[in-house]
């Protein structure tokens, strides 16, 4: 019984959403009055004597032929979306903005996506202990703990370890991918290096990186526990773990596999605060960089990088919600 | 974002059995009567006593600031001195009196953008979910679009083309791209109380639907919005922060993130001014602590399953 | 040695915001191995806790103040959680009230079987013995495969009463097994759970707030009032004299429908409230037979003719007589109570032009899912009128259409074919299948609809004032003292008297039969001329029920209301209609003046529904 409805209406949507996307990118820029590139241009101007021929010609690829109407130039540019032709960054001139997302785009995913997992993991395995011992000293430990550190600003705290852990105690690197005695490779000095400079970092993700899948998983634990199906299997002399196991935590991971899906396709933006603060090669410090560049084919692509990975986790995390959950199937009669 | 989903009520929680309690208590006091049950919780009484202190400190802000937060004519990257409690900027600007001013910034963001996120949300949801049929297709689709875009990037792409960096602009981008989680839970909750017997029987009683959505709808979702708004604002607090820090903020305002963001490149770290350092974030995450205080007892409250926790 | 003794038992409810709630006070028995006992009483009256309780199941706010429940010799108040496991399900099992709920929804029903099994280590295939369970409840293997929600309300229900003897207990605890499914379907299920417990022998715990159910399967009955035991008699005894006036009470809100002369009674007032301090008798306020003594000494449970009462008056022997058994059984008792029977009509009623008239009515559903659509026939063709003064019941089991009739009538939906006409006082004449807007609300201040939900049909926030006014400002234009005036004028028509202690009321301080008379208020608010009452005993408690029936049935009479009553339930079709349609599967099937129908019918589906009424006098005239 292929839930084929479902998954038809899914798919529909991730099409609508990938469409909608596209097309919020092209639509931003041109949102300000007149000519959207002499803006920019004369912006630019404005900010430095000399404008570089060059960031011109970026912006004119960017944003067609300013001659042509809006439709012709929606065309073009899903024309040059669908091939993968997002411009020349014209800050890294003559690199190609794909080039340069190439470049940043393994720092990010090694980086957060391990750290997304294991804060998935841990979150999760906490949130189900937490319900499972309601009410016990665990329980207010460990929900009282998330609680806590959940109040603390992100961003705050990263700069807290830099302070503490790089420039006072000097345990590890303060800034960067990798130090300047190694070169991207695969050898070992580059290697231990690189994980050196990642251990802050990801301290900073894993602290605050758990706490929304605790508490999720908790509250949800704690109602499907109340439900009474739950009782029944209580008064059916199932043992308490299989209980707590197939019939509490089996309904409330749903909504997090949802959620954890999404949170993976975020990883390619979500973490512009803590590539910032410790400088980090990946893709969140690459759109802040193009931002105070005002380097605009590279941030467009970024943005549009971003919404899409998060459009097709969104969507693969339907599809897993179709297999783990059989009530959004189509109801079938026996 | 920086901080963590805030507790809002499951979709479909008991948000009439909320508000009918709050009307009965109401009943011989002047206070409304969600107010007089969160203030019954302890936790969310000090939440409540928090956010008043905040709030205090933001409105005599001037009078309570010892020196202009702009005025650079002190020595530069002093440490806590007398004079200077927290010590000084790298420009010579008192950091005290900029974070005194920086609670301005926070909570008017947060009452502004959570205002305004909230009123999206709420038309949004109402219409989606009361009127149905293809509208609610429309406006779903746009729902789940909003959640689904990654709303850092999108604030950082928005900001980066806007024309002029004012307080306003920030408070607009982050409603724009705030509003669509509580626009989803006010639609599922309108959508189990529309088919309420007593929303029909006001139809036979010939009342309009505009006067059936605003006197027997939104009162029975109050505590709903209540938490939205909460949401929203906390939201808008942490995303007013981030982006400061991120230097993208009105560079004109000072706040607790665009604070942080001079500590970060002025050197403070360097320098040992650990004050400057901890003074803004600690601010931030106190506020962020009264709301979420706040927001565990209304949801003890509307959520039947923790209620007794 | 009895199978499960309960003793002195007492569970309190301690929400944090509010006082204390002795749920069930100090309540003993004990049931013997294969007896089955009812334990009946009405919502709020603590018997499903103590179902709770007795397996343990209880949680926050809930616990257990006081006493003990024995089961084979162990004591379960007091049994560490491997030893209680152990013996559940094997010995003592259960099924819920909620059969939507009580099965997790996201794993197979085989799976659900494999881990009862394996929990309690039974050796041999999982399928095999799923299967056999299965062809108890007269299921086909195929359900093993299927998702809970891919199945019925009383598939899943039978899925639950398989699941409750896969370890052949001795003891099985039925909490409103049936409740909620349609009249049809709990025939069936409970037939078959008679049928189950002659073969397997194990004792059931049958708690019920259906007398006539509880009577006709229960070997032995227990009545609950206010978290007590009122009386504890063998079923047979019971019937033939009811000890407790509270028992009396219901039994006489039963009475077989196809009698000549049908009378039912019903108990005024509403339930103690047990976060209050009570002295004396529970039942005092609302007993018709209540002395002096019953409001200052609390009664105990005392042996009393083969059984057990809680009444002094009865203990004392000064209740008057009532000898059962017979077929006029509830006209007896419903003398010391106040009843109400069929309804004389003024002999021109039928004969009055139609206000409504509803010719060849059929309405079809499309739905879409995914790829395909489907559609389905809810009402076929469908004729029908309503004059004043006259009662027209619309009878069928869910889904046979009825609901779907009423919004087409009162213009909510409109039909795929057919016409809908309206004939006012003035004699406009309204083609209600095509009104909108502005004439569409003019054509509603002469419809009205009385819910079948009190809880849902009164805005929670709103006071009893608010919702009265609104009708009263929209139709007749009056505001401030004169819409509160008329609104009191209202509320005593329905019996709400003195008005000015209700209108300020939110609805949550009103009992659900307040409620339902407020409901009724607000229908008459605008000065309708037709009503149309969609079930609107169906939520009520037994207790209660001929109450509201007899408010309707004055207003009709002394309004000359046109009344389209909704039900499943032939008795109050009874004892209200003048007419009778019978609808099943979106046709009419039979129809007639309700005596004729109900008394002789032909129709074979409305001998099902007939048939599918408990009768507890029926069981008693035979034994």
């Amino acid at each position: 019984m292929a839930p084929v409805a479902y998954f038809v209406r899914r798919f529909l949507f991730f099409l609508g959403t990938l469409w909608a996307a596209v097309t919020l990118n092209f639509l931003i820029p041109r949102l300000q009055p007149g000519d959207p590139a002499e803006a920019i241009v004369s912006r630019l101007a404005g900010q430095s004597e000399s404008i570089d021929p060059a960031q011109v010609q970026a912006i004119r690829v960017m944003l067609g032929t300013p001659d042509g109407n809006l439709f012709d130039q929606y065309v073009q540019y899903l024309g040059a979306v669908l091939h993968g032709d997002f411009g020349i960054s014209y800050t890294y001139f003559p690199y190609s903005v794909t080039h340069m997302i190439g470049q940043a785009l393994p720092w990010t995913v090694i980086l957060v996506g391990v750290t997304q997992i294991i804060s998935f993991v841990v979150g999760t395995l906490l949130g189900t202990w937490a319900a499972y011992r309601r009410n016990s000293r665990v329980d207010s430990v460990i929900t009282l703990g998330s609680t806590f550190l959940g109040t603390l600003p992100f961003f705050w705290l990263a700069l807290l370890l830099v302070y503490v852990f790089a420039i006072t105690l000097r345990w590890f690197p303060e800034r960067g991918g990798y130090g300047g005695g190694s070169s991207p490779g695969w050898n070992w000095l580059f290697i231990s290096d690189a994980f050196q400079h990642s251990v802050l970092p990801a301290v900073a993700l894993l602290i605050t990186g758990p706490i929304g899948w605790i508490i999720g998983m908790r509250n949800n634990m704690v109602q499907s526990l109340g439900e009474d199906h739950t009782r029944l299997a209580v008064a059916r002399g199932l043992p308490r773990r299989r209980v707590a196991i197939t019939y509490g935590a089996r309904i409330a991971i749903l909504p997090n596999v949802t959620g954890f899906a999404i949170a993976l396709g975020g990883i390619l933006g979500g973490t512009v605060l803590v590539e910032t603060v410790f400088n980090y090669p990946g893709m969140g410090r690459l759109l802040l960089e193009s931002v105070s560049s005002r380097d605009y084919p590279l941030m467009q692509a970024i943005f549009l990088f971003t919404t899409i990975g998060v459009l097709v986790a969104n969507f693969l995390a339907d599809l897993l919600y179709g297999f783990l959950d059989p009530r959004v199937r189509k109801v079938e009669s026996v | 974002m920086s901080t963590p989903a805030p507790a809002v009520p499951a979709p479909g929680a008991d948000t009439e059995g909320v508000q009918a309690a709050a009307t009965a208590v109401a009943r011989g006091t002047r206070l409304p009567g969600w107010f007089v049950i969160l203030w019954r919780n302890r936790k969310c009484r000090i939440g409540i006593l928090m956010l008043a202190a905040f709030v205090l400190v933001a409105v005599f802000a001037p009078l309570i600031a010892p020196y202009d937060p702009r005025d650079d004519a002190f020595p530069t990257s002093l440490g806590p001195t007398a004079d200077h409690w927290l010590g000084t900027t790298a420009q010579g600007e008192d950091v005290f009196s900029q974070l005194v001013v920086g609670a301005r910034t926070s909570l008017v963001v947060g009452l502004a953008a959570g205002v305004l996120s909230t009123l999206i949300g709420l038309v949004v949801g109402l219409t989606a979910g009361f009127v149905g049929g293809w509208v609610d297709e429309v406006l779903s689709f746009l729902i789940n679009l909003g959640l689904v875009v990654p709303a850092l990037p999108l604030m950082v792409t928005l900001a980066a083309y806007a024309p002029v960096r004012g307080l306003w602009l920030i408070i607009i981008v982050i409603s724009v791209t705030g509003w669509a989680y509580g626009a989803r839970i006010k639609r599922s909750q309108i959508i189990t109380l529309r088919t309420r017997d007593y929303i029909t029987a006001a139809r036979f009683a010939g009342d309009r639907t505009a006067r059936i959505i605003a006197r027997e709808i939104v009162p029975n979702m109050t505590s709903l919005i209540v938490v939205g708004f909460m949401g929203a604002a906390l939201g808008a607090i942490g995303g007013e922060a981030g982006l400061a820090f991120l230097g993208l903020g009105d560079p004109l305002t000072v706040s607790w993130g665009t604070m942080l963001n001079q500590a970060s490149l002025g050197g403070a770290m360097l320098t040992g001014q650990w004050a400057w350092l901890i003074a803004p974030g600690l601010a931030l995450s106190l506020l962020i602590t009264s709301f979420t205080l706040i927001n565990f007892g209304i949801d003890a409250l509307s959520n039947p399953h923790l209620r007794e926790d | 040695m009895a199978l499960l003794e309960v003793d002195h038992l007492s569970v309190t409810y301690t929400p944090r915001d509010q006082p204390a709630n002795r749920a069930v006070h100090d309540v003993s028995f004990h049931i013997s191995e294969g007896e089955f006992v009812g334990l009946l009483g009405e919502s709020g009256c603590g018997k499903s806790t103590l179902g709770n309780a007795v397996l343990r199941l209880l949680s926050p706010p809930a616990r257990i103040t006081g006493g003990r429940v024995t089961f084979d010799g162990v004591d379960l108040t007091t049994a560490d959680e491997e030893k209680l496991r152990e013996l559940r399900w094997v010995d003592l099992s259960t099924v819920f009230q909620s059969s939507m709920n009580s099965l997790n929804p996201v794993i197979r029903v085989h799976a659900q079987f494999a881990d009862t099994f394996a929990a309690h280590k039974v050796p041999g295939d999982v399928t095999e013995r799923a299967t056999e369970l299965l062809e108890l409840v007269a299921l086909d293997r195929r359900v093993l495969r299927a998702y809970p929600h891919e199945l019925s309300g009383g598939m899943k229900q039978r899925v639950a009463l398989a699941l409750a003897l896969a370890l052949r207990p001795k003891l099985v605890l039925l909490d409103e097994p049936t409740t909620g499914l349609d009249v049809v379907v709990q025939r069936g299920i409970l037939t078959r759970l008679a049928e189950l417990r002659r073969e397997l022998g194990f004792a059931v715990l049958f708690i019920s707030h259906d007398l006539g159910t509880v009577l006709e399967m229960a070997d032995r009955v227990m009545v609950m009032y206010g978290g007590e035991i009122v009386e504890d008699r063998r079923a047979a005894d019971m019937l033939r004299e009811p000890r407790h006036p509270y028992s009396r009470g219901l039994l006489g809100s039963y009475a077989d429908p196809r009698l000549p002369d049908v009378r039912v009674s019903y108990i005024p007032g509403r339930p103690p409230d047990l976060s209050r301090p009570h002295t004396g008798c529970l039942f005092a306020a609302r007993c018709p037979h209540v002395e002096d003594a019953c409001r200052t000494t609390h009664p105990d449970l005392l042996p009393d003719r083969h059984g057990l009462v809680r009444c002094l008056v009865a203990q004392s022997d000064r209740l008057p007589v009532v000898t059962l058994g017979s077929a006029d059984a509830a006209t007896t008792l419903g003398s010391h109570f106040p009843a109400t029977g069929t309804l004389d009509r003024p002999a021109d009623a039928a004969e009055a032009a139609p206000v409504l008239t509803v010719t060849g009515v059929s309405k079809r559903y499309t739905t879409r899912r995914g790829l395909r659509t489907s559609s389905v026939e809810a009402v076929r063709d469908v004729s029908f009128a309503l004059r004043p003064g006259v009662v027209t019941a619309l009878v069928g089991q869910s889904g046979s259409g009825k609901s779907t009739l009423a919004r087409i009538v009162t213009a909510v939906e409109r039909p795929t074919s057919g016409e809908v006409r309206f004939t006012g006082d003035d004699g406009t004449d309204v083609r209600v299948d095509r009104l909108r807007g502005a004439a569409l609300r003019d054509y509603r201040r002469h419809v009205q609809m009385v819910f079948q939900d009190p809880f849902s049909a009164l805005n929670p926030t709103r006071t009893v004032a608010y919702a009265l006014s609104r009708p009263l400002a929209n139709f007749a234009g009056l505001r401030g003292a004169a819409a509160r005036e008329r609104a009191a004028q209202l509320l005593e028509s329905v019996g709400l008297a003195p008005a000015g202690q209700f209108l300020d009321k939110l609805p949550h301080q009103l009992s659900g039969g307040q409620r339902q008379r407020v409901v009724t208020a607000r229908a008459l608010a605008p000065d309708p001329r037709v009503l149309i009452a969609d079930e609107p005993i169906s939520m009520l408690d037994v207790s209660i029920r001929a109450e509201i029936l007899e408010l309707l049935g004055d207003l009709v009479r002394d309004r000359r209301l046109a009344m389209l009553y909704i039900t499943h339930d032939l008795l109050s079709a009874r004892l209200l209609a003048d007419e009778v349609l019978v609808l099943n599967q979106g046709v009419l099937v039979e129809r007639g003046p309700t005596r004729e129908v109900i008394g002789a019918a032909r129709d074979e589906y409305t001998r099902l529904l007939l048939d599918s009424i408990p009768n507890p006098f029926a069981k008693a005239a035979a034994g």
